[in-house]
């Protein structure tokens, strides 16, 4: 207990009703307290204390040290492959995401009638589970009779084989992938662009500004925290791809090596090759990666932030 | 009874059976569960049907210290489980049941006992065998004026013959799209793929247990390889993965749509159910390296776990399966071609199988039959196949990148899994 806290509670106590009030709200607080215990610290504790051992989950443990780490980095060949696809698919996914959610939030902004049907519709998507949806693209991808390559067909395009071929697995998977991360996206950015005073557009406009002056200066400046959030969550979902990839392309991440991503590498080291350790040293580098890379994106934003502060003073 | 896709309870003393079976083949197995039921009224059978991966969901099963009492065990992963000590070693029930043994000894065919042979200890017992041979459309080859192919396993025909009759079988429509099949695959393509190799002369590795080695360096086995890519990408008498996207291979077959499917027993149940379907059965062809038509030794077992607490409930249910009795009611269900040569030579098989008429392919395959390979580390083979192979496959590499391309990692694996 900090000493902050230490003053806090002997104040508490002092005071009858107030501390049992206290007493109460740590009580009520305690189960969430304990789930978070035992469904988050364990398992993360005790899948770093895996990652220095060799585990099959039959055989007791084995202390490694670093070996799980030092082979993943050095002598595994197929980790270089599955970074590089997860950031070929993370960079597929959150680009697009973010530019086409920012447009669909700005056109959703408007107060035209029936917007509200367009809005529920464009967040459909969000209501659907991964499974469900990735069987459900598997029908579109479809080669001879999906209907993907039936509208080219339309446009005189010859059929692709989306899923099949390794040159456009990973196209496909992002095409997804975006699909369902756009509504999320949407909502935020919706959420943020209401909340930009209506009387900046009226300067604007008095000004001479059109639409996309407008949205270009105003709103994507403003909204700019928002933009930052739904760009580092949406980093941290691609970047734990599984569920998609396992349903569309199959649990080793096929064809050939083309869509083998560090999820499907961790699920298949965990579960196929029941390597429990060394799935455990990949879990926590995906999460050093992840962490290096939100604190950097953060940092930027702040950075930007406090310039565009000093420029306006 | 029920089928049981769910964990084990352990709330009451019923022995729980793990087993995968495709649908249709589900109401056999539950035949014979029944028949052991009505034989031994006092031990209560819980069946647990597996998900699409077997091995990934036994493994958690018993990991998590929940292993069911009765497991059935494939010919490629036991040994994963045998090596990890979630099996018992079938000796030591043996040693104190030597009637059962001397029967077993006696009406076993020793090819498919010993591939459950692993490091010294019986993991399994063989319940069927699971061989690959080819089915094929007796009215689409009579309509194309193609002379059947032969009907046992002594009487080979070429590679050169097969595919005489599958371009011949193959039809195209006026635009040029295929209407009709020549050849389909219904069982995993990098398998079958190397079931040519095999039939070109070459055996998948050797020795068979535990190899260091397997042969994707040998001349003979890629031309093998090479032969079965080709069936597709150059002699277009097989579907791509494209092109049997939106039907299954096995849905091909069954609707008239291929003349000749590669699979194994285990598709009766469901091509038999077929309306309007009148098919045979024939010898998977021969390489011009090859010396003999052969199947696979695929077979499925039944094992125990070492930790089960019922493992007397659970020998008696093996002894049943496995044994003489039992596998007299797999011939008469028409679940598998039985292990036993009485049950596979007995009047109910055949009457089982009344509309195959080649049942020497049946009764003759386990003699003529070669080992797979029986390694720990299986499922990291699977995956470097998958991955290597398909290009081949794709026709975008030849087999012969398989000799530098695979062979290193393969043989690094089975150095140390």
């Amino acid at each position: 207990m900090t000493p902050i806290d230490a003053t806090a509670t002997a104040v508490a106590r002092r005071r009858g009703p107030s501390g049992r009030r206290a007493r109460a709200g740590r009580i009520f607080v305690a189960p969430n307290l304990t789930a978070v215990a035992v469904f988050m610290l364990f398992p993360l504790g005790f899948s770093l204390y895996m990652s220095f051992h060799d585990w099959d989950m039959f055989s007791p443990a084995k202390f490694v040290g670093l070996a799980n780490y030092r082979s993943l980095f050095a002598e595994d060949p197929l980790f270089s492959i599955a970074l590089r696809n997860t950031v070929v698919y993370t960079v597929g996914t959150v680009l697009p995401t973010v530019l086409i959610s920012l447009a669909v939030a700005g056109v959703l902004n408007r107060k035209i009638k029936g917007i509200a049907i367009f809005r529920t519709i464009i967040f459909l998507p969000l209501a659907v589970s991964s499974v469900v949806m990735a069987v459900v693209w598997q029908f579109v991808f479809n080669t001879n009779n999906g209907l993907l390559n039936i509208i080219l067909g339309w446009i005189g395009i010859d059929p692709i084989p989306w899923l099949v071929d390794p040159k456009y697995a990973m196209a496909s998977l992002c095409i997804v992938s975006v699909w369902r991360s756009v509504p999320f996206a949407t909502v935020i950015l919706l959420a943020a662009m209401q909340g930009v005073p209506e009387n900046l557009y009226e300067a604007a406009r008095l000004d001479g500004a059109g639409e996309l002056r407008q949205f270009v200066s105003i709103t994507v400046p403003l909204i700019r925290s928002a933009v930052s959030f739904v760009v580092v969550i949406s980093i941290i979902h691609a970047f734990q791809a599984f569920d998609l990839v396992y349903v569309l392309t199959g649990r080793n991440g096929g064809p050939e090596t083309a869509t083998y991503v560090l999820g499907i590498m961790l699920f298949q080291h965990a579960f196929a090759f029941l390597e429990f350790g060394y799935a455990s040293a990949l879990a926590w580098v995906m999460f050093a990666i992840l962490l290096v890379l939100t604190v950097v994106q953060l940092r930027l934003g702040r950075r930007r932030a406090a310039q565009e502060e000093r420029s306006w003073a | 009874m029920a089928l049981l896709p769910t964990a084990c309870s352990s709330d009451d003393d019923a022995l729980t059976f793990f087993f995968a079976a495709n649908p249709e083949e589900a109401d056999a197995r539950l035949r014979v569960v029944d028949a052991f039921q009505r034989r031994h009224p006092d031990i209560k059978v819980r069946t647990l049907l597996s998900g699409p991966d077997a091995l990934q969901h036994v493994s958690i099963y018993c990991a998590g210290g929940k292993c069911p009492d009765v497991l059935m065990a494939w010919e490629f992963t036991y040994a994963g489980l045998a090596e990890r000590g979630v099996l018992l070693d079938l000796n030591t029930m043996l040693a104190h049941d030597k009637t059962f043994a001397a029967e077993l000894a006696a009406d076993s065919v020793a090819s498919m006992y010993e591939t459950f042979t692993y490091n010294g200890g019986q993991y399994a017992f063989p319940e069927q065998w699971s061989g690959t041979f080819l089915y094929y459309n007796k009215k689409l080859f009579a309509e194309a004026g193609v002379r059947p192919p032969p009907g046992r396993w002594d009487q080979p025909w070429s590679f050169g013959e097969f595919l005489d009759a599958a371009r011949v079988l193959t039809k195209r429509d006026r635009s040029g799209r295929v209407s009709q099949w020549g050849f389909v695959d219904t069982w995993v393509p990098y398998y079958s793929a190397l079931m040519f190799g095999m039939n070109n002369g070459v055996p998948w590795s050797d020795p068979r247990m535990n190899p260091t080695h397997l042969n994707f360096d040998d001349a003979a086995f890629i031309q093998g390889i090479q032969f079965y890519a080709d069936l597709n990408n150059k002699y277009r008498v097989a579907p791509t993965a494209s092109e049997s996207q939106s039907m299954s291979q096995t849905d091909l077959f069954t609707s008239g749509h291929a003349a000749m499917a590669l699979g194994g027993h285990w598709r009766y149940q469901t091509l038999e159910r077929a309306p309007d379907l009148d098919f045979d059965i024939t010898v998977l062809p021969t390489g011009p390296k090859g010396h003999a038509a052969q199947s696979n030794i695929g077979t499925t077992g039944l094992a125990i776990a070492s930790s089960s607490p019922r493992k007397k409930q659970a020998w008696e249910f093996v002894k049943f399966a496995t044994g003489p009795v039992g596998q007299a009611v797999i011939a008469e269900t028409g679940l598998f071609v039985p292990a036993l040569r009485s049950a596979v030579g007995s009047p109910d098989f055949a009457k089982a199988h009344s509309r195959i008429g080649n049942m020497a392919v049946l009764t003759g395959g386990p003699a003529h039959a070669e080992g797979l390979p029986v390694t720990p580390a299986w499922p990291k083979i699977v995956a470097l196949m998958d991955r290597n192979i398909g290009p081949v496959l794709r026709g975008s590499q030849p087999a012969t990148s398989l000799t530098y391309g695979l062979t290193p990692k393969v043989d690094e694996v089975l150095r140390t899994p």
